[in-house]
């Protein structure tokens, strides 16, 4: 069977769900059938979201089974890290966000957010490829942390690797929330990011 | 893979809720009815983006027997109606339920939807409801993907008009919240009119058996048609000796589940009318196979079925040799949790006794990773006037030496229960007051905790005044909290009786007149922004003897954060603050818009996660956190 799998990991309000859907529909756009497992619980309090997006030609379940996680997205990269122990394998690509949003144990000092740099570290072992991106910097430019979605969006729509294409994503983006404004600047940012690297 | 650039024609990307709704609608619903409840909320959801277009009448009831009285009714006067909750939901309808099913729906038809919650991701339990059709002995369907969510809905209506019976649909999490491609069909906006009376003997007595025997038969006529439903399935076989019989979402782990394993021959039966099960087609396709092994979400429910039906032909001597049965009663399944592939790949394997496909390629690095993690644990909202009201309490708590109990319900605040533990209890709806008017009454048995009970706003109107009546009747020693916060934020600020703003023809039903009326000992209004006195009220209130009710009014900060932006800045003077030898700000109150500093051994305001409501302010003894000066 031929498909792809794209497992989105970030925490409740970064827009991970309506990334997941946006790729959806850009899939369905060029005759695929996505399917999206969405699981979320009482995120919004905190907690981990994960979004599996499965392209393949014939219906899928809703879950990516282990050892088939082609692409992960990680949004923040403490969830990158658990999303791999769970999901990825040496034929996974990783591409992650490296600016933490701490958990509640970490901001009061109980524990301490794991070192970032070592966090990389260990999903290089777990994963085939793995690409960090200092979303920080190319947000502050554009001046507000709410494209994070936006920005990760315009990456996966230039990589090769993946077989969505880069217009039919920004033309689900444009008919999801509006190709304009910021989220356009995030998304041109996001290509700019891959163009630039030569390598992603 | 190459992209086929073309989306195929009419398929939209829906959700299993979304996709149910649309069938509902094709199926020419007029009358839906429902109370929010993770995972089925966006059913109804849909439901009321789509009334005006085309002309349907969609309410959040007050609860879920509410909801299920109203859409009867409806359905008994000739309009097609549909009736949506979660698995908890159910049990509430369920006194209802019981009776409905001898009663008869209408000539409209009425579709009961039930989204059960596997592992619990969004409730207090984990519950499998297909057992409320066998105890209502009502036919149930479930659909394994968003396409057939939509398919089974004009189905499921046709059955219900044709034989007079409500029909159960059956989600999960899974289905529900997962989306896939689905083609829909024309929906008519039709003006649907109310037939002239209501039909005669929409009761059980004098002779509830005799109901009881014309339902049986009516679950035979609907056996009849189950057996040649085209939505149940078989796919061929190879000879391995081995059948699976999967419904719900687990038909499509089973089907994956072998494909992974390279047995993709085997045989699959994809049951979607699990309840009466068509055991005419269970006998024609289990064929003599050696092994059957059940992939289904929750408890062994069609295999106990399959069980009984086997003993059965093992009476009538059709089975020569002996069959052998794989699932959650022998553990070859989990009996608890939620599947996927993987749980029934590994299920297979064990049932076949094969070696694993799956070899870790990353060994040892796994397991090193795993140690690094740190939990994220759930928590309230920044400036959450729920962590306002726990912290008090836990403020009371330590001034009574620990000498109170709380007991817990059903809302954003059963975060409470993560909260240093703040809230003791926390079982059903309204089951927080129910329980404190037990507690409250062991004096007599020298219990000399002050008894405290806690309940939102939702859930008072839901459940709550049964269980206050009583503590007022009898007289119950309590103190009853309502963290009122004026909307349904844990499902998403869906509208109740309390809103602060109402839909056309809704009008405000009052907590406290509803309080006042019931007239306790004592009832207080408290601003839940204000700590300092919601510590002082909660513990005059838990002091003075009797039935005290204080109506703590509260904010929604995720509902406010649609419609306002906020005033000055908080910010910490570094100077006045103590640091780690006091830390209260982090430790004890914990709001996510602080955060602690430790090179600086001081707090720092997470800027873009801080909605400077300022209850910070007063948590700290030492006057570190204050306003930003400027103009408000």
């Amino acid at each position: 069977m031929s498909e792809y799998n794209i497992l989105i990991a970030g925490v409740g309000g970064q827009g991970n769900l309506l990334l997941g859907r946006v790729l959806a529909d850009a899939a369905a756009d060029d005759g695929y059938r996505p399917v999206i497992g969405e699981t979320f619980g009482a995120s919004r309090r905190g907690g981990t979201v994960y979004t599996h997006l499965r392209i393949a030609k014939s219906d899928l379940g809703p879950l990516i089974p282990r050892g088939r996680l082609d692409l992960l997205v990680g949004l923040e990269p403490l969830e990158a890290l658990r999303a791999s122990v769970k999901f990825a394998g040496l034929n996974t690509t990783a591409i992650v966000a490296i600016e933490p949003v701490q958990s509640t144990i970490s901001q009061s000092g109980e524990v301490d957010y794991p070192d970032v740099k070592t966090i990389i570290d260990h999903l290089r072992k777990l994963c085939g490829r793995v690409e960090p991106i200092n979303t920080k910097e190319i947000l502050q430019t554009i001046g507000t942390y709410r494209v994070l979605n936006t920005l990760i969006l315009g990456i996966i729509s230039e990589m090769e690797i993946t077989p969505l294409r880069r217009e039919t994503i920004q033309s689900s983006l444009d008919k999801t929330i509006g190709f304009r404004g910021l989220n356009k600047e995030a998304f041109l940012a996001g290509v700019e990011v891959v163009v630039k690297s030569n390598k992603i | 893979m190459n992209p086929q650039s073309k989306r195929e024609e009419n398929a939209k990307l829906l959700s299993g809720n979304e996709a149910i709704a649309y069938g509902a609608m094709e199926a020419g619903v007029a009358f839906c009815t429902s109370y929010p409840g993770t995972p089925s909320t966006e059913i109804m959801e849909t439901l009321m983006v789509n009334a005006e277009a085309f002309a349907l009448y969609t309410e959040w009831s007050t609860n879920e027997k509410v909801a299920l009285e109203a859409s009867a009714g409806a359905s008994w006067m000739g309009i097609p109606s549909i009736c949506s909750m979660k698995s908890l939901g159910l049990n509430v309808a369920a006194d209802f339920l019981l009776n409905l099913n001898l009663s008869g729906s209408g000539p409209g038809g009425l579709v009961i939807v039930v989204c059960d919650d596997p592992r619990g991701h969004s409730s207090s339990n984990e519950q499998d409801s297909r057992f409320y059709a066998k105890a209502a002995k009502l036919p149930l369907i479930e659909p394994t993907d968003c396409q057939e969510a939509k398919d089974v809905m004009p189905f499921a209506f046709e059955l219900s008009r044709r034989h007079q019976i409500p029909i159960i649909v059956r989600s999960t999490t899974r289905l529900s919240h997962s989306r896939g491609l689905v083609r829909l069909g024309d929906i008519e906006k039709h003006k649907i009119q109310a037939n002239p009376s209501i039909p005669d003997n929409l009761f059980n007595v004098p002779n509830p058996h005799i109901k009881h025997k014309d339902l049986d038969e009516k679950l035979g006529d609907v056996l009849r048609e189950f057996e040649n439903s085209e939505f149940n399935s078989c796919s061929e076989e190879d000879g391995s000796n081995l059948i699976i019989i999967a419904s719900g979402i687990g038909y499509r782990y089973a089907m994956e589940a072998i494909e992974i394993l390279g047995i993709n021959s085997t045989r699959v039966v994809k049951i979607v009318t699990t309840y009466p099960l068509p055991e005419k087609i269970i006998q024609d396709w289990w064929n003599g196979n050696k092994k059957i092994l059940f992939i289904e979400e929750i408890d062994p429910f069609v295999e106990e079925q399959v069980l009984a039906i086997f003993a059965e032909f093992e009476w009538l001597n059709s089975v020569k040799e002996p069959v052998e049965f794989y699932g959650k009663r022998n553990g070859f399944v989990p009996f608890y949790g939620e599947l996927n592939t993987d749980i029934v790949v590994d299920s297979i394997a064990k049932v076949l006794d094969i070696q694993m496909p799956f070899r870790d390629d990353v060994g040892n690095a796994r397991k090193e990773a795993k140690d690094l993690l740190i939990e994220r644990p759930l928590t309230f909202c920044a400036g959450c006037t729920h962590r306002n009201v726990y912290y008090a309490i836990k403020r009371v708590k330590h001034r009574l030496k620990d000498k109170i109990i709380v007991a817990g319900d059903i809302g954003c605040y059963s975060l409470g229960v993560f909260y240093d533990q703040t809230m003791d209890t926390m079982q059903a709806m309204g089951s927080g007051i129910g329980v404190a008017t037990g507690l409250g009454q062991l004096q007599r048995f020298d219990q000399d905790n002050k008894i405290l009970a806690v309940a939102g706003d939702s859930t008072f109107y839901h459940s709550c005044i049964p269980g206050l009546i009583n503590a007022r009747h009898k007289n119950a020693d309590l103190t009853f909290l309502i963290l009122d916060n004026s909307t349904t934020a844990m499902t998403g600020f869906q509208e109740h009786p309390g809103s602060a703003t109402q839909s056309k023809n809704s009008k405000i039903v009052s907590i406290a007149k509803i309080v006042k009326a019931i007239e306790p000992d004592l009832f207080e209004e408290v601003n839940s922004e204000e700590i300092d006195s919601l510590i002082d009220s909660i513990h005059r209130a838990v002091d003075q003897p009797g039935l005290k009710v204080l109506h703590l009014k509260g904010i929604c900060r995720l509902e406010a954060a649609r419609s306002e932006s906020i005033i000055r800045k908080v910010e910490i003077d570094t100077g006045n603050c103590k640091g780690s030898t006091c830390k209260i700000c982090v430790s004890d109150f914990g709001c996510t818009g602080l955060r602690w500093i430790n090179e600086d051994d001081r707090p720092e305001i997470v800027d873009h996660i801080c909605i400077h409501c300022g209850a910070c302010i007063s948590v700290c003894p030492n006057n570190a956190i204050r306003r930003e000066e400027g103009i408000r």
